[in-house]
């Protein structure tokens, strides 16, 4: 009998795109002379056909691209100038009110009013964070000021993430089970019977746990869902 | 990038560039290059190909309006495919709050049949066509835009990596869990056609 473990991974080489011209060839080769192997091959050639003819357009991209061609505008960073400009007065603008910020929250700092409320109130968590893109801002318990996530952030009971348009986290967890708060999305850490308790007030949630894990429960506004599996996504809209 | 065999060797930031430099007649390679993808993302999104394609249409054109805010020209098939589905995302908002409205077309998600086959799909009856599209719908959300990035758009799984800023290993993964959701729930259609 053959040994068509190497075909195998031919195949699944394949499917991924990534098989070499050689490798390809060698596969077919063998598929002609394995029947097993070459129905597997037809299989994966079906699937891969039968989506990308259930998902054609029914206007053909050159047709597209022309229609298209008619509605852009000359250029597309004569529209980025005004948005230019309203960025850069909004942050000389920012930047005014983060001088006296800064000032008023120095003044207090002295007289000892602020620090308790920036400081967290709250325990350090066992989750770090593992990739930050665009901007994800996290506010502690009890404190009225956001922050910028950053790689060395600590992540204490109680935080809020909230991650912009174009923007998300990943967070690790024990192990190597992790978290990926999508944009537009707010996630609370909350307490729940003495343990950490991950609430998704809107958005997107994915994640990816090791195997075994314990209980993992994600909160919504809509009701607690629970993870049978190793990865899953909970969308809040 | 995509589909290598049919499509022009310039790269994606090239056609960038040329864009950005006022070139509005380059950014059309860039629409023939990903028209099928985006479609194809949409569709995995929404029921009505009609709304999809105007989806994808909307998508373009906002990707053109932000193309000078894009970080990595050599990852636009990945930016576009966010901007797409947060367009679809949009559309879905829109069709449930139109819902209620009157005089407004709802559109929902999976009440509407699929239309008849397009000319482009000589292989699948209707039906058929309305049975892949169900199926590439129901599986997990992080798996359909991979799946169409893989085979509509013809990206490898390297390349959907670099694309998503991801490692290959966790794309392989994920696409290998996609293959083996597809190719058991589109097994009665295997049989269907198989002689």
């Amino acid at each position: 009998m053959t040994d068509c473990t190497k075909y195998k991974n031919f195949i699944e080489k394949y499917l991924d795109g990534i098989i070499l011209e050689a490798e390809l060839a060698e596969l077919k080769a063998h598929a002609e002379t394995c029947p097993p192997c070459r129905q597997e091959l037809d299989r994966c050639a079906f699937m891969q056909n039968a989506v990308k003819q259930a998902l054609q357009p029914s206007v053909p991209a050159e047709q597209a691209g022309t229609r298209l061609l008619e509605k852009l505008p000359v250029e597309p960073h004569r529209f980025a100038r005004p948005v230019l400009l309203a960025g850069r007065r909004a942050a000389i603008a920012a930047g005014i009110l983060f001088a006296a910020g800064m000032f008023i929250g120095l003044a207090l700092d002295r007289a000892g009013g602020l620090r308790s409320a920036m400081s967290p109130v709250t325990a350090q968590v066992p989750i770090h964070v593992g990739e930050v893109q665009g901007t994800v801002l996290v506010r502690h318990e009890g404190s009225d000021f956001w922050s910028t996530l950053e790689g060395e952030s600590k992540i204490y009971l109680g935080d809020t993430f909230h991650a912009a348009a174009n923007s998300g986290c990943v967070l690790k967890l024990d192990g190597k089970s992790t978290l990926e708060l999508s944009q537009n999305s707010m996630l609370v850490l909350k307490s729940y019977n003495g343990e950490t308790q991950l609430y998704l007030d809107h958005g997107q949630l994915s994640a990816a746990l090791e195997s075994p894990h314990p209980p993992f429960f994600v909160s919504t506004p809509h009701g607690r869902v629970e993870a049978l599996g190793t990865e899953f996504t909970v969308t809040v809209e | 990038m995509a589909d290598e065999s049919e499509q022009p060797m310039t790269r994606d930031e090239q056609i960038i560039r040329l864009s950005l430099d006022g070139r509005p007649a380059a950014f059309g390679a860039l629409v023939e290059r990903y028209w099928k993808m985006v479609v194809a993302l949409a569709l995995t999104r929404l029921a009505d190909p009609a709304e999809a394609e105007d989806v994808a249409q909307e998508s373009f054109l906002k990707a053109y309006r932000h193309l000078h805010t894009l970080r990595d020209p050599s990852r636009f098939a990945g930016w576009l495919s966010r901007i797409t589905l947060q367009q679809c995302a949009d559309s879905v908002r829109a069709g449930v709050r139109c819902k209620t409205a009157f005089g407004c077309k709802a559109t929902p998600l999976d009440g509407l049949e699929a239309k008849p086959a397009e000319p482009a799909n000589p292989g699948l009856t209707p039906s058929q066509i309305h049975f892949v599209r169900e199926t590439v719908r129901r599986l997990p959300e992080k798996f359909r835009s991979l799946i169409v990035m893989r085979f509509v758009a013809g990206l490898s799984a390297v390349q959907i990596a670099e694309q998503l800023g991801k490692r290959p290993g966790t794309i392989r993964v994920r696409l290998h869990r996609a293959y083996k959701i597809l190719r058991q729930d589109l097994a009665p259609l295997l049989e269907e056609v198989e002689p």
